[in-house]
C-alpha cells in the first residue's frame, strides 16, 4: 500500500507541541536519518561532511541539527535502529521488502532532484545508510546521552510495539506503516517546520468501522512493503471488500485472486519480531564537549556547520521552563 | 470599545517591557487598566504588565481583548517625539486600531487573539529572599557578567546579608557583591539560582536605570523582577526560569 493510500484512510490531526511536552517518542531511526541525510546532502557542500580519507558523515550534521527540536519541546526521543539484517537476508519476504524500499528511496531522490537547483549533482549520488553512518550515529547519540535501541528486525515494528505497551507515548516516523504494526499514536513531521501531525490508530479504525486486523488486510489488498496488492483495489474499495467478506482470505477467494506468502506477511504485521530487552533512561545528561570533539575533530565536520545545533541542545537541556512551577 | 490618549513615553515603556520576550501579544483593555501577560515561546521568561487608567490622559475601555504585532506598534509609537501624545481608538467593526500622532494617522490591522499563544498562568512561587536595588546596579552586574559568560548566578548569603551577582566564564570570572549598605532593602534568605543571560539582558534593557527593582529569589527557583514606571501607575513583573546547575 503506497503511502498516499494509507494516508487517505488514516485519522490525522495537527498536534501542537504544547500538547505533547514531556512525552517519550520511539523514533524509527532509519526513517528519520534517511530524511536528514537527503536534506543535508542536498543543501550542504559535500566537503563539509567528508573526511580527508573520503568517508561521508552527513548524518552527524543531521543528528545535531535535528535533535534540538526534541529537547526544546521537552520530548525524549528513543531512537530505534533496524537490526538483524544478516539473519533475515536469505528470507524471501524480507528480500522483497528491501528491494521495494530501495526502489522507493530512488524514487524519492528523483522527486527531490526534480525541484532542486542542484539536480545534477544529486542525481549522480545515492544516499545510503552506510555502516559508518549507522555506527557514528550511535556513537554520537551515546555521547549526547540520547537513548537508542536495536530492534531484532524492523525498527518501525519495534517502535510501534513500544508505543503499544506504553513504553513510548508516541512513535516518530514519516511512514504510515506504523498503523499496520499497531502503533496507537504516531507523530509525523516531528523535526520539520511547524507542528507535527498526529496519526491515531483507534480513530482510524472507528472511522471505517473495521478492526485492526481488517486494516492490515485492506492494506494488503492495496499493496504493502511486502506485497504488490491486487490491481484495481484502492483503499476505499479495499475497506468495502473487507467489510463485505470479513477478511483478506474471504476477499481473495471471492475474487479468485492470490497473494503470495499472504499468511506470513500478515504475521509480520500482527506479530513482528520485537524485544523487551531494553532500558530507557529519560534523564538526558549530554557530554557536549565530547560530542563536539567527536563530530568536529574525529570526523572532521566543519565546526561552523554544527555549532548552532550544539548550542541549541545545550540551552534546551540546561534551561528549565516556567511551567514546572505552575 | 476602546479610546485612549497616552503620552508616547509611557506607551513605549509599556510596549518595550513586553517586546523583549514576544513578538505578538494580547492586550486586555479592562475598564480600570491596560494589561498584558505573555510568555516567550520556550516558556522561560514571562512578563505581567499593567498600566492603570490613570496613567493615560484619557482612557475609556470595556474589557475587550485585542491581539497586536508588537514590533509594528512600537514602530508606530517610535514616530512620536518624547512628550507627544498618542491617540488610540479601536474600530470594533473593522477590528483595526486607529493611531494618531500629531497629524499622522495610522490604521493598524490587529491579530486574532485566538491565534496568539495562550496567556500563561502565573507560577506559584514561594521565594525566600527579597532584594530591592536600583535598576542601574542590576544592570552593572549583568553587563559585567555578559563579558565572561552566557549565564549568571544570583545569590543571597544570609549570614553576610549580601546579594551576589556572579558569572564564571571559561577563563575569566565576575563577582559583584552588594551588601545592605548598597541595597535599598534586603530580606535575606538562602537563595542561589542560575539564569540565562540572553533573557536577563533583554529584560534589563526594559528596566529603567532609576527604577527600584524588587528581586525575589530562591534556591534553583525562578526569579521575579518587579518595577514600576509611569510614576507608579505602571507595574511590570518579570519571571525567569532558572538553568540547571550542573556542579
Amino acid at each position: 500500500m503506497g503511502n498516499s493510500d494509507l494516508r487517505s484512510l488514516a485519522a490525522l490531526s495537527e498536534c501542537p507541541f504544547a500538547d505533547i511536552e514531556g512525552s517519550t517518542v520511539a523514533v524509527d531511526a532509519h526513517n528519520w536519518l534517511y530524511r536528514y541525510l537527503t536534506t543535508t546532502v542536498k543543501w550542504t557542500d559535500d566537503a563539509i561532511y567528508t573526511t580527508d580519507d573520503g568517508t561521508e558523515v552527513a548524518n552527524l550534521i543531521g543528528v545535531v541539527q535535528g535533535l534540538p527540536k526534541f529537547f526544546e519541546h521537552d520530548l525524549t526521543p528513543i531512537f530505534v535502529f533496524d537490526g538483524g539484517v544478516t539473519e533475515l537476508k536469505d528470507d524471501e519476504v524480507e528480500k522483497r521488502r528491501e528491494q521495494r524500499e530501495q526502489a522507493e528511496e530512488r524514487l524519492a531522490e528523483a522527486e527531490a532532484a526534480g525541484d532542486s537547483i542542484e539536480a545534477a549533482r544529486l542525481s549522480a549520488r545515492t544516499v545510503q545508510l552506510t555502516e559508518t553512518i549507522q555506527e557514528t550515529t550511535r556513537d554520537l547519540l551515546a555521547l549526547l546521552d540520547v537513548p537508542y535501541i536495536d530492534a531484532p528486525a524492523e525498527g518501525e515494528a519495534q517502535a510501534a510495539y513500544m508505543n503499544k505497551i506504553g513504553d513510548a507515548d508516541y512513535v516518530g516516523s514519516e511512514d504510515y506503516d506504523t498503523l499496520l504494526f499497531g502503533a496507537p499514536s504516531t507523530l509525523r513531521e516531528l523535526t520539520s517546520k511547524g507542528h507535527p501531525e498526529l496519526m491515531e490508530l483507534q480513530p482510524t479504525l472507528d472511522e471505517h468501522e473495521i478492526t485492526y486486523e481488517q486494516l492490515v488486510d485492506v492494506a494488503m489488498l492495496c499493496g504493502t512493503d511486502f506485497n504488490e496488492g491486487i490491481s484495481g483495489i484502492g483503499p476505499k474499495t479495499g475497506v468495502k471488500l473487507i467489510t463485505e467478506h470479513g477478511d483478506l482470505f474471504g476477499v481473495l477467494e471471492a475474487r479468485g485472486e492470490h497473494i503470495e506468502f499472504a499468511d506470513r506477511i500478515r504475521e509480520l504485521f500482527f506479530d513482528p519480531p520485537v524485544t523487551d530487552d531494553y532500558e530507557i533512561e529519560s534523564d538526558i545528561d549530554p557530554d557536549l564537549d565530547a560530542a563536539r570533539a567527536y563530530v568536529t575533530e574525529e570526523w572532521e565536520v566543519d565546526a561552523d556547520e554544527v555549532e548552532r545545533g550544539f548550542e541549541r541542545i545545550e540551552s534546551a537541556v540546561v534551561q528549565t521552563g516556567l511551567d514546572r512551577w505552575s | 470599545m476602546f479610546k485612549a490618549i497616552v503620552s508616547a513615553d509611557t506607551l513605549k515603556d509599556a510596549l518595550d517591557s513586553v517586546s523583549v520576550l514576544v513578538d505578538e501579544c494580547k492586550i486586555r483593555l479592562n475598564e480600570e487598566e491596560f494589561a498584558i501577560r505573555a510568555v516567550d515561546p520556550a516558556n522561560v521568561g514571562m512578563v505581567d504588565l499593567s498600566l492603570a487608567a490613570a496613567a493615560f490622559e484619557s482612557y475609556e475601555a470595556d474589557g475587550g481583548v485585542i491581539g497586536v504585532n508588537l514590533g509594528r506598534l512600537e514602530d508606530i509609537a517610535g514616530m512620536a517625539n518624547s512628550g507627544d501624545l498618542i491617540h488610540l481608538e479601536l474600530n470594533e467593526e473593522t477590528r483595526k486600531l486607529h493611531i494618531q500622532i500629531d497629524g499622522l494617522s495610522y490604521t493598524l490591522a490587529l491579530i486574532d487573539p485566538d491565534s496568539i499563544r495562550q496567556e500563561p498562568d502565573i507560577p506559584d512561587l514561594d521565594l525566600s529572599a527579597e532584594i530591592v536595588l536600583e535598576g542601574s546596579q542590576l544592570s552593572r552586574g549583568i553587563t559585567a557578567a555578559d563579558m565572561v559568560s552566557d549565564h549568571i548566578a544570583l545569590r543571597v548569603d544570609p549570614d553576610e546579608e549580601a546579594f551576589y551577582i556572579e558569572a564564571e566564564g571559561d577563563t575569566d570570572d565576575v563577582d559583584l557583591k552588594l551588601d545592605s549598605d548598597d541595597l535599598i532593602d534586603l530580606t535575606a534568605g538562602a537563595a542561589d539560582s542560575l539564569f540565562s543571560l540572553d533573557y536577563l539582558k533583554d529584560m534589563n534593557k526594559a528596566i529603567p536605570k532609576a527604577a527600584e527593582v524588587t528581586t525575589e529569589l530562591g534556591e534553583e527557583f525562578p526569579v521575579k523582577l518587579h518595577y514600576e514606571f509611569a510614576e507608579g501607575l505602571g507595574q511590570v513583573t518579570y519571571m525567569l526560569a532558572p538553568r540547571i546547575q550542573s556542579e
